[in-house]
């Protein structure tokens, strides 16, 4: 399990840590379902999956390095980031579809969390609601790999 | 939420970096660098001496011809090698500031990114510096050139606002044409610049190219007055900017000194209020109102006074004031005690001269930081033009609701101050939106735009008493100022 710390989403930079906050956690349980004998036929997808979200974090701290500037730093009212929490503790003894069915639900909270953070974006950083965007969409995609094992 | 980790709790000594070394000062003068969230002490800056700050310019003066010598295009290489190092050592930047300055982490961060640009445009100086001339342009078989040379040894005297991104209006245009420098960062923030002039050394500048002394006074009169300085760069308040334009021009310096603000955002009826209110709220509260382009009056035009009102009221009190370092807080404190207890004053002569606080922030408490210097959002209704605090420069997260009837009365009131920094007006008419460009005599325009911070290619401007010069800081401006058109009219037999 891996600890995150996810800030009210109150400023344009708490909004992509709590993104980096979610990947972070997302590629620890993908870590921890590869890692475990029992669901083998799964492990390949795990792991690919866990390699993803591990991409995903650093392209949102490029986001945040390089999109951040002076002229967009306007308050963010409209997101209650307790709606996006995922859990990152994977419950002991999961076969393969309740391990699926974990992972999907972490990657449909996500997919909320950047789907409103990206019209929320919209407002301040075209660019950044684009890749706010892709990332939600990409969770969804992610939710139909693991719903077919 | 956890806190993000500082840099480092406690700074030491900070040392000046002359000649490429690093080295105490002798003057045994040292003041404490106070973190203005927590109030503790997080370093001390020595006040160098007058005689330590010429051997600066000695120094400075002495790597001059070798560095003008070198070719544009390896000046532009060192820019480079900086710009990486300032990549890697990003957050690093935006930490030290958050510690030193109050500002937001995101604030901070937005300030490291426009201090990274200004040395990405630094490093386009082979194209930004070339001359230009005509052949038969003095007749025939005579041809003329203007190449644009460098001068020598120029230097900054840096504000407390914004620690990273000022010096660097100046410093990489000079030294990218040719020149050498001394920064003398704010005494109050020295520890970021103490930090970027590492990465300078690392980068590999060669010896006396790039100097920082650290001090007050001393220091400052000194660069004004040496015979070697060849110009002086400053942003601060307005009685130290005319000091030290007419001070250093005296000594036949070239000046660029930006002085104070009072900006004015205007509102009219047509305005669309969902993107106007937050937008708003950066220019006021960011950086806690202490930016010289922070909005301060707000004009409500019309009849949009009262539900604009409404939906300010309901923002600014959302607003989450703390230590920086928690990234989902909106707001810091000011610099200092000495700056709340300025701020607080102004708010009370508003409230002596009859106008009402709606909001006040002058009791603002953050828990578990007690000894921070807070000031909270304020909104001060029912302002006039004749009150001090619709005049004067405040610098501090306070708002100064006027109700005017027309642009063309907000224009009037606008060209009565003897700022010229900034002005904003949102509306949805083009019209309007032309006729406020065309009129207001500001430096800075923003339609729409609350906070109008040049990009590092244009230049930071400012009219009246909030700028004296002509030549700015940033882009092609800064490149004119450091460097002079030499005229070569050539014939051979």
């Amino acid at each position: 399990m891996v600890e995150c710390d996810f800030p009210e989403c109150t400023t344009f930079g708490a909004v992509i840590r709590f993104g980096i906050e979610l990947e972070k956690g997302t590629a620890a349980i993908y870590e921890e379902l590869g890692n475990d004998p029992r669901l083998a036929k799964g492990q390949e997808t795990f792991k690919m999956l866990g390699a993803a979200h591990k991409k995903r974090g650093t392209l949102l701290e490029d986001t945040r390095r390089e999109k951040l500037n002076e002229m967009i730093l306007e308050p963010i009212q409209e997101m209650r980031g307790q709606k996006y929490i995922i859990d990152t503790k994977v419950p002991p003894g999961m076969d393969l579809k309740a391990a699926a069915k974990f992972a999907s639900m972490a990657e449909g909270r996500s997919s909320g969390f950047y789907l409103d953070a990206s019209s929320v974006a919209k407002m301040l950083l075209a660019e950044a609601a684009r890749i706010m965007e892709r990332l939600g969409k990409e969770n969804l995609s992610n939710k139909a790999k693991l719903e077919a094992l | 939420m956890a806190l993000l980790t500082e840099v480092k709790k406690d700074w030491g000594t900070l040392k000046n970096y002359v000649n490429g070394e690093w080295i105490d000062s002798d003057s045994g003068k040292v003041i404490d660098i106070e973190n203005p969230s927590t109030g503790a002490t997080v370093g001390k800056v020595p006040m160098s001496t007058r005689e330590e700050t010429k051997a600066a310019i000695d120094a400075a003066h002495e790597a001059w011809w070798a560095w003008r010598e070198t070719p544009p295009i390896t000046r532009a290489r060192l820019m480079f090698k900086l710009k990486e190092l300032m990549e890697q050592h990003f957050e690093d930047v935006a930490r030290i500031m958050v510690q030193e300055q109050g500002k937001t982490i995101d604030e901070a961060r937005g300030e490291t990114r426009r201090t990274i640009e200004n040395v990405e445009v630094a490093a386009g100086v082979p194209s930004l510096m070339m001359g230009y001339n005509l052949e038969d342009g003095a007749a025939q078989g005579i041809d003329e050139d203007a190449v644009i040379s460098p001068l020598g040894v120029f230097a900054a005297i840096c504000p407390f606002n914004f620690p990273a991104m000022i010096p660097y209006w100046f410093w990489p245009y000079a030294v990218a044409s040719g020149n050498t420098y001394i920064l003398k960062p704010s005494s109050q923030v020295p520890i970021t610049q103490n930090y970027l002039t590492k990465l300078v050394e690392e980068a590999g500048f060669p010896p006396g190219v790039l100097n920082l002394v650290n001090g007050s006074h001393e220091v400052s009169d000194t660069l004004m007055e040496h015979p070697k300085v060849k110009g002086i760069s400053f942003v601060g308040s307005t009685p130290v900017a005319k000091y030290i334009y007419k001070h250093s021009a005296e000594n036949g310096k070239r000046v660029q000194a930006q002085g104070g603000a009072k900006n004015s955002l205007v509102v009219m009826p047509d305005a669309v209020l969902d993107r106007t209110v937050p937008n708003m709220l950066a220019s006021y509260y960011g950086c806690a109102g202490q930016r010289c382009l922070a909005g301060s009056n707000l004009i409500a035009v019309g009849d949009i006074a009262d539900p604009l009102l409404k939906r300010w009221m309901e923002a600014s009190k959302k607003m989450k004031m703390g230590y920086g370092m928690d990234e989902s807080v909106n707001m810091g404190p000011v610099i200092s005690a000495k700056a709340k207890k300025k701020v607080l004053e102004l708010i009370d002569s508003a409230e002596k001269e009859g106008a009402k606080i709606i909001l006040d922030g002058r009791n603002a408490k953050v828990p578990g930081y007690e000894n921070g210097h807070f000031v909270g959002p304020t909104v001060i209704d029912q302002v006039t033009p004749d009150m001090r605090v619709a005049k004067e420069e405040i610098f501090g997260p306070v708002v100064q609701y006027m109700r005017m009837n027309s642009m063309d009365e907000a224009l009037d009131f606008i060209d009565s101050s003897p700022f010229g920094n900034a002005a904003s007006i949102y509306t949805s008419s083009g019209k309007s939106a032309r006729e406020f460009r065309y009129r207001c005599q500001c430096g800075n325009i923003g339609i729409n735009v609350g906070i109008v911070a040049a990009m590092a290619y244009f230049p930071f401007a400012g009219y009246k008493d909030s700028f004296f010069g002509d030549l700015h800081g940033q882009g092609q401006d800064a490149i004119k100022f450091f460097t002079d058109r030499k005229v070569v009219i050539t014939r051979w037999f």
